[in-house]
């Protein structure tokens, strides 16, 4: 077959041109791939003009397993290890998003116990998640370790609690079709309530050890502004585009399980700028605490266990599916066209990857320290992006 | 919806026009003698969806860039070029995720077989 080889190759290595009118000539400088800012192997070509950036242009691709071919090779459920390894900040997420994708085509009722701990479960890796991305940030902005240690420290419960109803620390496997793998612990309520207060406690100290830190906010107020009609053109998912004031979140907007029983609010913010973007994840970690809070109290206690899986399962049907989750980083969408037991073509959206493409837009004529506020600000996780 | 690959240009101008504000998502899906590449729309003011589908040749795949209308194309066509070897009209492609890859096969297209490759290298 012929193909048309028309792709231009990147060309490598730092280099420096000189203007003729210039004194100060522009410099070429390479930023990783490995580098302690950038969260994973994510190589940024900077043209600075003094300490002025000129250009921008992040170079993707360094962890390419190829996920979505090889998906394409497996059957539905040997497929859960994969998926989760996307996004090893919070796996359970992208678990939810898959399985629900397979749920819909092979056209499963999930018990109603499952679909509230489904909530709960996916409610605290979102918490999880931006302690995460709290702890590295702001350490990244040169506010060492205080808030990383605390952060942490919040995320290490979290984790345990998860790692009890779970039964591993990191990637889950917990989904079943229609349910999950096993019974609830007995004390399940209990302990989660338990956290859900331990969390609020904990997490209500932070503004003060931030927002009272001059460093913090003059690395982040007016640094990276990304306006309303911008945020839109561009694609820009999740916090980013709250914080631009779009008041989008896939779990209002096209509700699922039984988030339209659930009172919430999605924080939005109007400026667009790094310190928003925080916030906006802030607000969002406490907004999680209130849904888990509101999910206990109508949780019935019934079996919630889901399909075994078998080697042969039950087939799909040939329609395409697509479904919708909101991911702690964006909105993240799985378009599958199904065969009967392995996807024949299995796409996913990463909302990582649309709000990274938008870093050379934020990050034009500012100075060169303030590229890691920017792109700390998006929380790109790179093993989701290459795939 | 369906469309021929002419009234691309035109249909997303006239959805965007009518309200269909975002561009979430563009992927393609090999199905041997040609390829569909979709394009996933979304209107934040009335929260409606909209999926338009574009049937393209499979020997020399080719279609227009909508980077003018929807600026969130970008990356996605240069994903598009690389792992189906569609030819975007109108832009300049440089390579986004395999730098390295061979671009001979195209590697989520059906004829390129997980790990046929494997002994050349």
């Amino acid at each position: 077959m012929e193909y048309l080889h028309h792709l231009e190759r990147i060309t490598y290595g730092a280099r420096i041109t000189k203007k003729d009118d210039d004194l100060m000539p522009i410099m070429r400088i390479n930023v990783g791939p490995i580098h302690p800012s950038t969260h994973g192997v994510l190589r940024i070509v900077v043209d600075v003009d003094g300490d002025t950036i000129k250009r921008v242009e992040p170079h993707i691709g360094f962890l390419h397993r190829g996920v979505e071919k090889l998906m394409e090779t497996r059957m539905y459920m040997q497929n859960l290890p994969y998926i989760e390894k996307l996004d090893y900040a919070a796996p359970l997420s992208w678990d939810d998003l898959y399985i629900a994708t397979v749920e819909k085509a092979v056209g499963i009722e999930v018990k109603e116990t499952a679909q509230y701990a489904r909530m709960i479960m996916l409610e605290f890796q979102r918490i999880a998640s931006h302690l995460l991305w709290l702890g590295t940030f702001v350490n990244d902005l040169g506010q060492m370790f205080t808030m990383f240690m605390w952060a942490f420290r919040e995320r290490a419960v979290t984790m345990k609690f998860l790692e009890d109803v779970t039964g591993s620390r990191m990637f889950y496997v917990n989904l079943r079709l229609g349910g999950l793998v096993r019974e609830l612990p007995a004390n399940f309520k209990d302990e989660a309530y338990k956290l859900a207060d331990y969390l609020e406690d904990k997490i209500s100290e932070y503004p003060d050890m931030l927002e009272k830190n001059s460093i913090f906010m003059e690395r982040t107020k007016n640094i990276g502004i990304l306006k309303k009609d911008d945020a839109i053109n561009y694609g820009a998912t999740g916090p980013v585009v709250r914080a631009s004031g779009v008041e989008y979140d896939v779990r209002k907007n096209l509700p699922y399980y039984f988030y339209n029983k659930i009172k919430f609010n999605i924080p939005v913010k109007i400026n667009g700028d790094s310190y928003d973007r925080y916030r906006v994840r802030y607000e969002e970690m406490r907004e999680s605490i209130k849904i888990i809070r509101q999910v206990l109290d109508i949780m019935p206690e019934e079996n919630a266990i889901g399909l075994p899986i078998k080697l042969i399962g039950p087939p799909a049907k040939s329609e395409v599916v697509i479904s919708e989750r909101e991911l702690p980083r964006g909105n993240g969408i799985v378009y599958m066209a199904p065969d009967k037991q392995k996807p024949y073509r299995i796409a996913l959206k990463s909302p990582c990857f649309i709000n990274l493409s938008i870093l050379p837009i934020l990050a034009k004529d500012i100075k060169f320290a303030d590229l890691f506020s920017i792109l700390g600000s998006l929380d790109v996780v790179m093993a989701e992006i290459d795939r | 919806m369906e469309i021929q690959k002419e009234a691309l240009l035109k249909t997303l101008r006239g959805l965007k026009e009518n309200g269909y504000d975002t561009l979430k998502y563009i992927t393609a899906v090999d199905k041997n003698s040609y390829i569909e590449v979709v394009y996933l729309l979304y209107s934040t003011l009335s929260n409606n969806s909209e999926v338009v589908v574009v049937e393209v040749d499979g020997k020399k795949p080719e279609i227009d860039t909508v980077t003018e209308i929807y600026h969130s194309a970008d990356w996605y066509e240069r994903e598009l070029a690389e792992m189906f070897l569609i030819r975007i009209k109108g832009r300049n492609i440089k390579r986004l995720l395999l730098e390295e890859w061979n671009g001979v096969l195209a590697p989520l297209r059906k004829d390129y077989v997980w790990g046929s490759d494997y002994k050349k290298r």
